[in-house]
C-alpha cells in the first residue's frame, strides 16, 4: 500500500524546474513566432484558456472519488505547477499591459484574483496546519459551534454561582461588560490568524486584577473562570485558522468559475471579430 | 417513533450458515436427519445436550452453524494464504493437504469482485440522499425477502465471505506436490479459524469427499460447552501451530524436514497474554495505568539466554532499562525472532557471554515458539549466514547502560538511534506500541502538519458508503502525527471473536476485516469489543422509503447494523481516504511493514 515517497524539498526542486523550463519554452516559443511575424497572442490566449479548463478540472476530480483518476495530491501537484506557468503565460499574453475597457478589465480582475486567491490558499495551507498542530487539542471544526456554547454556559453558571456564593455582584459585572461578548460569538478573528495571543492575555490579566475585590469563593470562581476564557480562545483560535484553511475555496472557485465564462466569452469574441488576424 | 418504518430486529440464526453460500445450488438446508446423523458420529455423539443453555442448543448450533459440502476429486477445499473462517470435520472420503506452496492462480484463490470505474462513478452519481440507506429485500427478514426463501434457489443472493469451492488443482500437479492424506473423522481448519490467521496449507478432496464444514461462531460455542473437544482442539491447535510455525520460519528454511521434525519435538509452545486481551486493554486505558506492568514478561532483560523464541502470532514489546523505568524501542510480530543476537554470541564466545538485551512482553496475547539454546546452537546456527545475525546492541557488551539516544537498537525496518529517512523516531515506536497501534495492517495515519482538516478524506469515504463516513478523522496523536479512529484491520482482529454470526470477518483474499451488512444482527458485540473504539452502530433506512428509520415493531427500537472502514475492497485504487486527500498528509499503514513508509514518516 505504500507508495514512493518523494522528499517535499526535492519534489518542490523538480516541480519548480520544470514550470521554469515551461515558461522559458513557452517564452521561446512566443518570441520565435513573434520574429517570425506570426501571431502570438492567439497561441498565448489559446494555451492560457486550456490551462484554466485543466486548472478547474481539479474541482471536478475531487467529486469524483472512485473512477482511476490519479490521487487528489498528484492532482494538486499538477494544479500548483500549471497554475504557476498560467501567471507567466498571463503575463505574456496581456503583453505586460494594463487592461483596457470594461470586459478585459473584468476578465484580467478574474484572473488576477483567482491567481492571487490560489497563491495565498498555497501559503496558508502550507503554514497553517503547523500553527494548528502546536496546540495541545484537535478540535472538529464543525463541533466548534456546540463546544462554544457549552463553554458560555459553564461561564454563566459560575457567574450565577458567584452572585450565590459571595452575594456581591463584582464578577458578574466583569461579565457582562467584558465577557458576555467574548462568550457569545467567535472574537478576535484577525490576532488568531496572525498568531497573536494579546487579547486573551490581556482578558485573563483583567480578570486577574480584580482578584483585590474578590472573595476566597469568588477567587476560586474565577479561577475557573480564567481556564474557560482560555478554553474559548482555543476555540476561537480553531474556528479562525480552520475556517480560513476551508474558506479560501469559497472565494478561489467561485472566481474560477467567472474567470471561465469571461475567458470563453474573450475568446468566442476574439475570433468573431478577428478580421486583422491572417 | 414518528416517521419511522416497522422492520422485523434481526436475529443471530435468521440465516443459517447453509444458506450462506454464493452458489445457489449449493445451499441446503441441513435438516433432521442430517442432524441426527451427526450426532450419532464423533465428535458429537459424546457431547451432552445438558451442557449447553437452551439459548444456544448443540442441535441449533448443529442446524445453523454448519453445513454438509460435497466435493468431487481434486476440488480445492480450502487455499493455503486464504483467511479462514471455518473448520472442516470429514464425514465421508478423504481429503489430501498439501504441504506445498502451490502457486496461488492454480489454487484459484478467489478475487474479491471490484466494481468496474462506470460502476463506482455511477454508484457516486446515483447515492442515495439520505445516509445509511438499505436494499432491505436483500435481507432474511425482510418481506421481499421472504418471498423469494419460498423459490430459493431460482434467485442469487450473494454473501460475499464464502469461497468458491468449485475450482480444481491441475491433476499432474497434484500427484507431484508433497502431501499427506486426512481420512474420514478428521478435523482441519481450526487452527486459521480460531486464531483469526491465514489457512497454513491448502486441501483438496481427495476422491469424491462430503465434509461438514463449522462456521467458527459454532465451532467457538461447541468448543465453549464441551469440556472434551476443547481439549482436543487445543491440544491440535498447539501441535499444528507448532509444526506450521516452524515450516514457516526463515531461519529454519536451510533444514531438512527430518531436522525440522527433530526441532519440533524438542520445542516448546508457550503462550502468553490473554486471548481476549482487548477487554483488558480497555479497562487498562479507562484507569491510565502503566502498560508494563500488566504485560505478561516472556524473557528479561539481563537473564540467560536459554533459547531462540519465535513469535508465532500477536505481538511482543522489545524494551530495555533506562533509568528507573523502561524504555520501549521495538515491537516483534508474526514470525520475528528473539535472541538470536546473544545467541550466537555466546556460541561464538563460550568464556565472555552476554545476557539477554532486551526485555520480551507480551502486547495482548503472544504466542511463541521457544528453542532451547542447545538445540539452537547445534541445529540451527550452523545453517544461518553470517550476515543473517544481528549485531548486539551496544549496551549488552558494556558494564553501564549507555545514553539511549546512542544506543537505541535497530527498529523494526531499521536503526533507530536518530531520525533519518530510514529510521523511525523512538518515540514514535513507543507510542505506536504503547497504544497498541501496532495491531493495525492498515492504520491511518494523518500527518498533522500537512493536513489543513479540510475533510477531502471524510467525503471521500463518504460518498462510497452510503453517505456516512466509515472513520472519525480523530484520535489518538503524538508529535504531529494523529492515528484516526478508523478500522486498522488488525493482524489480531479481535473485534470477531464474539460475533454470533460470521457478519464481521476477513476476506479470503487480503485479510480485509469487513462486515457482512445482510448477516449483521445489529447486536453490538464487535463495537464493543473493538479496542481502539473504531466501529460504529448505525440505524438504517429501506430504500424504498429512506426518509424513515427502519424500526423493530418488538422492541419499538430502530435497526442497527456494525460498520466500519472496508478499505474501498469493492473499489479500485485502494482507500478513498488516502487517494482524496490533496496534501498527501493521510496513508493507511502497515505496522508490520514500517519499512515503505519510513520516508513519508520522517519526511
Amino acid at each position: 500500500m505504500a507508495e514512493p515517497v518523494i522528499a517535499i524539498t526535492k519534489r518542490r526542486a523538480l516541480g519548480g524546474s520544470l514550470a521554469l523550463v515551461a515558461i522559458v519554452a513557452i517564452g521561446v516559443l512566443m518570441l520565435s513566432r513573434g520574429l517570425a511575424l506570426r501571431d502570438t497572442a492567439f497561441f498565448s490566449g489559446w494555451l492560457l484558456l486550456l490551462m484554466c479548463l485543466f486548472l478547474a478540472l481539479y474541482n471536478l476530480r475531487k467529486k469524483l472519488t472512485y473512477p482511476p483518476l490519479m490521487r487528489s495530491a498528484t492532482w494538486l501537484q499538477l494544479h500548483v505547477y500549471v497554475g504557476l506557468v498560467s501567471i507567466a503565460v498571463f503575463v505574456m499574453h496581456s503583453g505586460f499591459k494594463w487592461p483596457t475597457g470594461a470586459f478585459e478589465t473584468l476578465l484580467w480582475l478574474f484572473y488576477t484574483g483567482t491567481a492571487a486567491s490560489g497563491l495565498l490558499g498555497l501559503y496558508i495551507t502550507r503554514t497553517f496546519p503547523p500553527f494548528l498542530t502546536r496546540r495541545d487539542e484537535e478540535i472538529i471544526f464543525e463541533r466548534i459551534p456546540r463546544l462554544r456554547r457549552e463553554v458560555r454556559e459553564q461561564a454563566e453558571a459560575l457567574i450565577v454561582e458567584s452572585v450565590k456564593q459571595a452575594d456581591t455582584t463584582t464578577l458578574s459585572d466583569f461579565y457582562a461588560k467584558s465577557l458576555a461578548t467574548y462568550f457569545a460569538t467567535p472574537r478576535n478573528y484577525w490576532h488568531h490568524v496572525f498568531e497573536s495571543r494579546v487579547p486573551v492575555k490581556r482578558m485573563c490579566a483583567d480578570l486577574k486584577r480584580l482578584d483585590r475585590y474578590l472573595c476566597d469563593k469568588e477567587k476560586a470562581i474565577a479561577a475557573q473562570l480564567d481556564e474557560l476564557i482560555r478554553a474559548k480562545d482555543n476555540l476561537d483560535y480553531h474556528w479562525a485558522v480552520q475556517g480560513t484553511l476551508k474558506g479560501w475555496l469559497f472565494i478561489h472557485i467561485p472566481l474560477t468559475y467567472g474567470l471561465l465564462l469571461f475567458a470563453v466569452v474573450h475568446a468566442v469574441l476574439v475570433h468573431a471579430f478577428d478580421g486583422s488576424v491572417s | 417513533m414518528p416517521g419511522a418504518q416497522t422492520f422485523e430486529k434481526p436475529e443471530r440464526w435468521d440465516l443459517p450458515f447453509s444458506q450462506d453460500l454464493p452458489n445457489p445450488d449449493e445451499r441446503r438446508d441441513m435438516t433432521e436427519h442430517d442432524i441426527g446423523r451427526l450426532m450419532s458420529i464423533e465428535p458429537f455423539c459424546h457431547m451432552d445436550p445438558a451442557n449447553f443453555p437452551d439459548r444456544l442448543p448443540l442441535r441449533g448450533i448443529l442446524a445453523n452453524d454448519t453445513r454438509i459440502r460435497r466435493y468431487n476429486n481434486g476440488d480445492v477445499i480450502v487455499r493455503q494464504g486464504d483467511y479462514g473462517n471455518s473448520a472442516f470435520l470429514i464425514l465421508n472420503g478423504k481429503a489430501r493437504v498439501i504441504l506445498e506452496t502451490l502457486d496461488p492462480k492454480l489454487v484459484g484463490r478467489q478475487v474479491t469482485k471490484k466494481r468496474t470505474a462506470w460502476e463506482s462513478l455511477v454508484s457516486v452519481i446515483t447515492r442515495p440522499r439520505m445516509p445509511e440507506v438499505r436494499d432491505t429485500s436483500k435481507y432474511p427478514q425482510g418481506h421481499r425477502e421472504r418471498e423469494q426463501t419460498q423459490q430459493r434457489g431460482a434467485n442469487e443472493v450473494a454473501f460475499v465471505q464464502d469461497v468458491s469451492n468449485v475450482l480444481r488443482v491441475d491433476s499432474d500437479l497434484f500427484n507431484k506436490a508433497r502431501s499427506e492424506v486426512m481420512q474420514t473423522g478428521q478435523v482441519f481448519g481450526e487452527l486459521a479459524a480460531l486464531g483469526r490467521i491465514q489457512r497454513s496449507a491448502t486441501v483438496v478432496a481427495d476422491g469424491e469427499a462430503v465434509l461438514l464444514e463449522i462456521r467458527w461462531q459454532g465451532l467457538r460455542d461447541l468448543r465453549k460447552f464441551d469440556e472434551t473437544l476443547r481439549k482436543h482442539i487445543d491440544d491440535r491447535f498447539r501441535k499444528r501451530g507448532l509444526a506450521a510455525t516452524l515450516r514457516a520460519a526463515p531461519l529454519l528454511n536451510k533444514l531438512t524436514e527430518g531436522a525440522v521434525a527433530k526441532v519440533a519435538q524438542a520445542a516448546i509452545f508457550e503462550t502468553y497474554g490473554s486471548y481476549d486481551w482487548y477487554g483488558s486493554y480497555q479497562q487498562l486505558r479507562k484507569r491510565d495505568e502503566d502498560p508494563l506492568k500488566n504485560e505478561p514478561v516472556i524473557a528479561s532483560e539481563g537473564h540467560y539466554p536459554n533459547g531462540l523464541l519465535i513469535i508465532r502470532a500477536g505481538f511482543a514489546r522489545l524494551s530495555h532499562r533506562r533509568g528507573n523505568g523502561e524504555q520501549t524501542y521495538s515491537y516483534l510480530g508474526k514470525g520475528q525472532v528473539y535472541g538470536l543476537a546473544e545467541l550466537a554470541y555466546n556460541a561464538k564466545n563460550p568464556h565472555k557471554m552476554v545476557p539477554l538485551s532486551s526485555t520480551l512482553r507480551a502486547v495482548g496475547y503472544v504466542d511463541v515458539v521457544h528453542i532451547p539454546t542447545k538445540l539452537f546452537e547445534q541445529m540451527i546456527l550452523p545453517h544461518i549466514p553470517a550476515d543473517e545475525i544481528p549485531p548486539l546492541p551496544a549496551w549488552s557488551t558494556t558494564s553501564d547502560t549507555p545514553p539511549v539516544a546512542d544506543n537505541v537498537p535497530p527498529a523494526r525496518g531499521g536503526s533507530a538511534a536518530t531520525t533519518s529517512s530510514k529510521q523511525l523516531n523512538p518515540g514514535l515506536t513507543e507510542f505506536l506500541v504503547e497504544n497498541r497501534f501496532i495491531n493495525g495492517t492498515a492504520t491511518m495515519v494523518i500527518d498533522l502538519d500537512r493536513c489543513t482538516r479540510c475533510d477531502d478524506c471524510v467525503r471521500a469515504c463518504a460518498t462510497g458508503h452510503t453517505n456516512n463516513p466509515r472513520f472519525i478523522r480523530h484520535g489518538v496523536v503524538f508529535d504531529h502525527f494523529m492515528v484516526a479512529n478508523a478500522c486498522m484491520h488488525c493482524a489480531d482482529p479481535v473485534c470477531m471473536i464474539g460475533c454470533p454470526t460470521g457478519a464481521i470477518h476477513r476476506t479470503a483474499e487480503g485479510g480485509v476485516v469487513v462486515i457482512n451488512d445482510v448477516t449483521c444482527i445489529g447486536c453490538g458485540t464487535c463495537a464493543a469489543s473493538c479496542p481502539y473504539d473504531n466501529i460504529r452502530m448505525v440505524d438504517i433506512r429501506d430504500e424504498d422509503n429512506p426518509d424513515a428509520l427502519l424500526v423493530d415493531p418488538r422492541a419499538g427500537k430502530p435497526i442497527a447494523k456494525a460498520t466500519k472502514c472496508d478499505l474501498c475492497n469493492e473499489h479500485h485504487g485502494g482507500p478513498a481516504c488516502q487517494r482524496a486527500c490533496p496534501h498527501d498528509a493521510l496513508k493507511r499503514v502497515d505496522m508490520r511493514e514500517l519499512e515503505p513508509h519510513l520516508p513519508w514518516l520522517n519526511r
